[in-house]
């Protein structure tokens, strides 16, 4: 791989993101992502715009501090139950490069523990990585899950 | 079990209601046969098949059907099942064909379910098979439509549509009002969302004003603690107008009022709602204004409801321009549907502002929508207790005021309850 990006260290940010979601930390999980960072989940495969067409998340740091509070908040029925999961990622691709920024994809299998219920998710993340004061950070994150049009329960956290 | 009349009236008396209504198995396929089977069913919105050959599928309680739009522009609702052997006709959620063919043996049916084509008739020839006879055609069911919304009925002798929808017809008319040319169409892709509890339990929710503020308490903080850090000339954000209201007071629900009417139908809502202190987009309102004149546009942007209940599977935020469709799967399980509505003649930021509002508040996501269902959730648990056989609704009652057409009380009343279980027995008794 040419330019200032190193798969190794695309590969750490990814794990360490994947990190703070098994263990529910958004605090941390936030500091991951830049302040005009986004999130988004399509409902549909090849979905193109977030903002035109309903999706199961699409925040911005606005949200994700919204969201951030809320996941702590002690009076959340939702969240009255633990949230354990654990991520896999595999086949990380950078797809595009810039100087200081890079496109990564890659697959994704995630283990949920909620309610009494495990259920797996998976698909493809696509990442939007950036270096900025010599750190790298996330600047867009899509998740595409395989299943992303069926009729899902509830999703507490991110994926 | 089987329920008698009798039996049927016991589950519903006027303070309380037993906890069979919400999981006994037995009561959920009478649901079925009997509430389904004779209410006014949502199919979906015409625009959804704004040309010839365009369908949508979908299940009608436990029934696959398809709307269709024919060569003659007619809308049609057909048992998706083919008149051969019973295999379900159409598998997309939605398409366009020129006719439908069945994957199995090749029949064909036209645009408006008649059976067209049999391969090899011959081998039918003298043997009492009639092709023109419409059970072997994908049978029509009733269907009539309001504003552009289809509704189906298996009921042979239904009343009216408009006569069903009573007064409720008004929130479903200010909806499309809303849109400068009058008319919406639905945009911006469906939500499917599964509950794990009965389907009335997501009924009983909309209009109950006793639950946002204890429900939507994390949200409501976390928003408002958030915003509080922003710098004052921080831009306004559509979010900080559609969040925090789900922490008003019980005063300010109280004030909302609830308005029932026969067959089950009510609105929160009317004058205000935890919509009405929503900004004005100037485009749109010039929009309105050039379409309707002033008086008329704030005639119609007054008139501010939160939740419609179209008893029992449709339920509409005209403010808003989203819908929700209940699709009842089984006791304990029923998938809701979020659609959007384009308001036809607006600009684009009304649609944006729709779709923001279904993923804040309805998405599977979203941080509204999980709150409200786990409180579903736990009360389809708690119900298998033998503490008590009973679920209480009260809340003002005896204090209903009776306008003729018309139930009203107010926000943070039972009404809503009372009014659906009035038309809930009125169905379940009615043996055909």
């Amino acid at each position: 791989m040419s330019g200032s990006m190193d798969i190794a260290e695309i590969e750490r940010l990814l794990y360490d993101e994947a990190d703070c979601l098994d263990r529910a930390d958004l605090d941390a999980w936030i500091e991951l992502y830049t302040d005009d960072g986004t999130y988004w989940m399509p409902v549909m495969p090849d979905q193109e715009s977030p903002v035109d067409h309903i999706s199961l998340f699409y925040d911005d740091r606005v949200l994700m501090e919204v969201r951030r509070r809320n996941m702590n908040h002690p009076r959340s029925p939702s969240k009255e139950y633990p949230i354990r999961c654990s991520h896999i990622i595999a086949n990380v691709r950078v797809t595009e490069e810039a100087a200081d920024a890079c496109t990564v994809t890659s697959n994704f299998h995630c283990l949920m523990f909620y309610n009494d219920k495990q259920t797996m998710f998976g698909g493809r993340y696509t990442h939007e990585l950036v270096r900025q004061q010599d750190r790298l950070m996330i600047r867009h994150k899509r998740v595409d899950l395989i299943n992303c049009d069926a009729a899902l329960n509830s999703l507490i956290i991110y994926l | 079990m089987h329920y008698s009349n009798e039996q049927i009236a016991e589950l519903v008396q006027p303070t309380r209601l037993h906890k069979n209504v919400y999981i006994d198995p037995d009561v959920f396929d009478l649901e079925m046969q009997r509430i389904w089977g004779n209410a006014w069913i949502y199919i979906g919105h015409d625009s959804q098949v704004a040309n010839a050959g365009d369908y949508i599928t979908l299940n009608y309680g436990k029934m696959p059907v398809v709307m269709v739009r024919d060569r003659n522009e007619q809308v049609h609702v057909l048992h998706n099942r083919c008149g051969h052997k019973g295999a379900k006709v159409v598998d997309q959620p939605c398409g366009r064909v020129g006719a439908f063919r069945c994957c199995y043996h090749g029949w064909t049916f036209k645009l408006d379910g008649t059976l067209a084509g049999v391969p090899h008739l011959s081998g039918y020839e003298g043997t009492g098979f009639d092709k023109s006879d419409p059970q072997y055609s994908m049978q029509k069911i009733t269907s009539a439509s309001h504003r552009g919304f289809v509704f189906a009925t298996l009921n042979p002798n239904p009343p009216d549509l408009r006569t069903w929808m009573g007064g409720a017809a008004d929130v479903m008319d200010n909806l499309c009002d809303r849109a400068p040319e009058g008319e919406i169409e639905a945009a911006g892709g469906v939500l499917r969302y599964e509950h794990e509890c009965n389907w009335k339990l997501f009924l009983e929710n909309l209009n109950d004003t006793m639950h946002p503020m204890i429900v939507h308490q994390s949200v409501v903080d976390s928003a408002v603690d958030y915003i509080k850090t922003l710098p004052e000339d921080s831009p306004r954000r559509d979010e900080a107008e559609i969040i925090p209201p789900f922490g008003a007071s019980y005063e300010v629900f109280e004030a909302t009022g609830i308005t029932g009417f026969k067959y089950g139908h009510h609105y929160d809502g009317g004058k205000t709602s935890i919509h009405s202190n929503y900004s004005v987009d100037p485009d749109y309102e010039k929009a309105m204004i050039d379409a309707y004149g002033p008086e008329r546009t704030r005639e119609i942007l007054t008139f501010n409801t939160h939740n419609t209940l179209y008893y029992p599977s449709l339920t509409i935020k005209s403010a808003i321009q989203n819908i929700r469709v209940v699709r009842p799967v089984a006791v304990d399980r029923t998938i809701i549907e979020t659609w959007s509505f384009r308001l036809k003649g607006a600009p684009e930021s009304m649609l944006r502002r729709t779709l923001l509002y279904s993923r804040l508040i309805n998405a599977n996501g979203s941080m509204v929508g999980p709150d409200d269902l786990t409180a579903y959730f736990r009360v389809q648990q708690g119900l298998q207790s033998s503490g008590s056989d009973w679920v209480e609704m009260h809340r003002n009652f005896g204090r209903d005021e009776d306008l003729g057409d018309r139930l009203k009380n107010t926000g943070t009343s039972d009404l809503d309850m009372r009014t659906q279980y009035a038309a809930w027995k009125h169905y379940m008794m009615e043996v055909a």
